[in-house]
């Protein structure tokens, strides 16, 4: 009793897990079908205990008759039959019902639950048996009721023993199936199920008959026992571990064997159980699986350790793979590297430097002394062998090493590095000679590679994040510097205006601007920064403030390009300088006066004498020249404008625009668009000429300078204030 | 864009090859800037080859122009295309810079 004990106290235990993974419903399969299988399940027990009961009564009854002699033989065969082949029928498809598809790898606690359910069975069994022998040996009654009802019972826990362990096998023999072996199964259940007739029809299946058939069954078990495809997927220890259990099935299916065996032909008994072939077939699977998949644990004991390591191999290369997607930091992935390429190797000891900008740290360290890093380093440095790949599977044949007196006798050194960057180095040292050897190597060199891949990719993420913070702040200064253009021009009746610029990147350095001088005049300024991006976009912002700084004062255009130098010389960029043009229209006096600062010469149409020609004024750009020698580079110019007369504006993104040719649009071509369209309003004036603007460079999206243009037309309406 | 130099006696003569752009003045400035440059008593740039100019390469000669005057070093420009002529016009450049039309005329006005 107490080895029982002993057995079912781990049984308790496994059983919460074990009825966990019987009972849990698929939540596809959903409540309908689990309440069906809970109702067959309670059908195939009262079935099982129905013809158990009824079987073991008709066998007591033949018993009896047996013994008295003469007595009329009660008990009729095919009935027995019949309740044999219901019992074993209703049993096996409970077992078939509880069955459960694999969950996992966890093989063992399969194993656990064979030996618990239907192990016991057997050490039941053998002592119930031992149990009817000593009562027999000390009362010296030979009782054959008693023997028969030992008999019956051992029958009934056969049965269980059975169907548990064929379909826990048939589980583990479907493990990794493919199509063939799952129908080659299927086969093989019906065709065991099928000699189950050879009973109900009381047939002899030693005949010669079912022979050969019977054969050919037992080559059809010994094909599937091939399939053990789960005993590989067990460590070292687990494998121990099944060796045990095995061995205790083993030991559970000779109980059985011996013990029917022992009665088979007995003329004690009413009733041979071992004349029915389903039983023996049954019993023929379950030993020679257990048998196989004994011998095949046993056998592949010594290499597990490589199986295992190559299993942890591809678990870390799948851990390394992902820790991308689950947002590890570089050190996470430096940590795994090193505790894998270890791992993998086998290295005694190890160090691994990561490289920050032009020093060197070491983050990790294995049974290593910092003293002897350097000393190794030292020497390496004195070899000429830095972060390159470097196997020495023999430190001793070498003098530089061998001075060292280090503890190790191999050492290999594994840069991690990309084309572009060294990340660190990996140092992994063996304690013995031709440590690391190709597949070793082969093995590190992936784990490496992974590194590089994972920390690429991390600073890849990391850098299109930032990028994507930048694109936001340059939007923002898009924003800003937009709101620096004026949208909107006062209208009047006297002159109208039109627009039109755009940036060749998301700030540019083209500008212009108005301001309100009185009720008759205004002051119209165009810019051109050199350069592009945020430093012309930052320059002009200050042009900007220095026009409408200065022109709150109302001073001629020459002096405000004096003015503007003398204020940008001091604050902008040695190698910047800004273009730039401004003209103050007087509608009263019919005239405007403006100078030009190294800004694109003006185009005009004069329509009195019906001509369009560019003014061709001198003035050298702002911030060229830095002190007061610029007053002479700069002139003013005073025109008297006509009604109709229309003035164009720009800045060189236009006139230098290229076609897909590379030839310039030209201040030939701007020309000639004035020439045709003067006649038109401002408005359409300018549409025209960014129209075949775009014509003339394409259809890109990249421009190549910023452009800006600005078309003025003075109209012959009434003049309220004359 | 292609930048290369002769030396004859006392005079350095830097050939510009190509389209002077933001990127290729960076390299233009470094040439500029080299102290050697300083030992020569005249600048020739041969401007035969150069087919643009942008306001970035303008910016670097601009930047120049002052430190090579106060070193009374001379800074002629020739062979130019009249397009590229065109923008040092129109900044105004063409008053505060020597321009000429070839290397016979340049080697003159160096010489005086």
């Amino acid at each position: 009793m107490a080895k029982e004990r002993f057995f079912f106290l781990p049984y308790k235990l496994i059983k919460p897990q074990a009825s966990h993974i019987l009972s849990q419903p698929k939540s596809s399969t959903g409540f309908r079908n689990m309440l069906y299988r809970t109702n067959a399940k309670s059908l195939f027990v009262t079935a099982a205990i129905v013809s158990w009961s009824l079987l073991l009564a008709n066998v007591l009854l033949a018993a009896e008759s047996m013994r008295q002699e003469g007595a009329v033989k009660l008990s009729i065969p095919y009935i027995n039959n019949l309740l044999i082949v219901v019992f074993i029928l209703s049993v096996f498809a409970y077992q078939r019902q509880s069955a459960d598809n694999l969950k996992g790898i966890d093989f063992i606690s399969y194993l656990w639950n064979l030996f618990a359910k239907a192990g016991i069975a057997a050490y039941l069994s053998v002592a119930l048996f031992l149990g009817y022998r000593m009562v027999v040996n000390y009362t010296d009654v030979d009782s054959p009721l008693l023997l028969h009802m030992v008999y019956q019972v051992n029958f009934g826990l056969l049965v269980l023993f059975l169907a548990k362990a064929f379909y826990i096998w048939r589980q583990l023999l479907l493990y990794h199936k493919n199509r063939f072996l799952q129908i080659a199964w299927d086969w093989y259940e019906l065709l065991l199920f099928a000699t189950l007739l050879l009973t109900l029809l009381n047939f002899n299946y030693t005949s010669y008959i079912f022979l050969p058939l019977l054969v050919l069954i037992g080559c059809y078990t010994l094909f599937l026992c091939t399939n053990l495809k789960w005993v590989a997927y067990l460590t070292f220890n687990k494998k121990g571990r099944s060796l045990v259990l095995l061995s205790a099935i083993l030991l559970g299916c000779y109980i059985f064997a011996n013990f029917f065996y022992g009665f088979a032909d007995s003329p004690q008994l009413v009733i041979d159980y071992a004349d029915v072939a389903f039983l023996l077939l049954a019993m023929l699977f379950v030993c020679t699986y257990t048998l196989a998949a004994f011998l095949v644990a046993l056998f592949s004991l010594p290499t597990s350790s490589v199986f295992e390591q190559k299993s942890e191999d591809l678990l870390n290369f799948q851990r390394l793979s992902q820790s991308i997607q689950q947002g590890q930091s570089e050190k996470q992935v430096y940590d795994m590297l090193f505790d894998s390429t270890i791992k993998a190797s086998d290295a005694s000891a190890a160090w691994f430097e990561k490289m920050k900008k032009e020093d060197v740290e070491i983050t990790h360290m294995l049974t290593i002394e910092q003293e002897q890093v350097e000393r190794i380093r030292h020497l390496l440095l004195a070899y000429n062998i830095q972060n390159i790949d470097y196997i020495n599977n023999n430190l001793d044949r070498n003098p530089g090493f061998r001075d060292l007196t280090l503890p190790w006798k191999s050492l290999i050194i594994l840069p991690i590095k990309s084309k572009k960057h060294l990340f660190g180095v990996l140092y992994l040292l063996k304690d013995i000679e031709q440590g690391f050897d190709r597949e070793t190597v082969n093995v590190l060199r992936t784990f490496t590679n992974q590194t590089i891949l994972t920390i690429e990719n991390l600073r890849l993420v990391s850098e299109s994040l930032q990028n994507e913070r930048y694109k936001e702040e340059l939007k923002i200064a898009s924003v800003v510097q937009d709101s620096l253009i004026p949208k909107t021009f006062p209208s009047d009746s006297w002159f109208e205006i039109a627009t039109h610029s755009r940036a060749a990147k998301e700030v540019g350095g083209d500008f212009y601007d108005f301001l309100q001088l009185s009720e008759s005049r205004i002051a119209i300024i165009i810019g051109d920064v050199s350069g592009k991006g945020i430093s012309a976009a930052f320059h002009m912002a200050q042009m900007k403030g220095i026009f409408h700084g200065l022109m709150q004062q109302d001073m001629p255009p020459s002096e405000f390009m004096k003015q503007a130098n003398s204020a940008l010389s001091r604050c902008l960029e040695k190698t910047s300088f800004i273009t730039s043009a401004l003209y103050i229209i007087d509608y009263r006096m019919k005239g405007f006066m403006f100078a030009r600062a190294g800004h694109c010469h003006t185009l005009y149409y004069n329509s009195m004498m019906d001509d369009t020609f560019y003014f061709q004024t001198d003035g050298l750009g702002l911030g060229i020249i830095r002190d007061k020698s610029y007053n002479n580079h700069v002139r003013e110019m005073y025109y008297d404008y006509n009604p109709t007369d229309v003035m164009v504006i720009y800045t060189d993104g236009i006139v230098e625009a290229r076609s897909p040719t590379n030839e310039e649009y030209s201040e030939e071509r701007l020309r000639y668009m004035l020439t045709q369209t003067y006649h038109l309003e401002a408005e359409d004036i300018k549409c025209a000429i960014i129209n075949d603007l775009e014509e003339f460079t394409g259809s890109t999206d990249n421009l190549y300078d910023d452009q800006t243009l600005l078309v003025i037309k003075f109209k012959a309406t009434t003049q309220p204030n004359e | 864009m292609k930048i290369t130099h002769e030396i004859k006696d006392t005079t350095i003569i830097i050939t510009l090859d190509g389209e002077l752009d933001a990127s290729s003045s960076v390299i233009l400035d470094e040439e500029l800037s080299d102290p050697e440059i300083m030992t020569y008593s005249k600048i020739l740039v041969d401007c035969k080859n150069l087919n643009y100019i942008s306001s970035a390469g303008l910016g670097v000669f601009i930047s120049h122009l002052q430190r090579f005057e106060d070193a009374q070093i001379k800074l002629i420009f020739y062979n130019m295309q009249d397009k590229v002529r065109n923008v040092f016009e129109i900044l105004g450049l063409d008053l505060l810079m020597t321009i000429v039309s070839d290397y016979e005329e340049a080697m003159t006005i160096a010489d005086e």
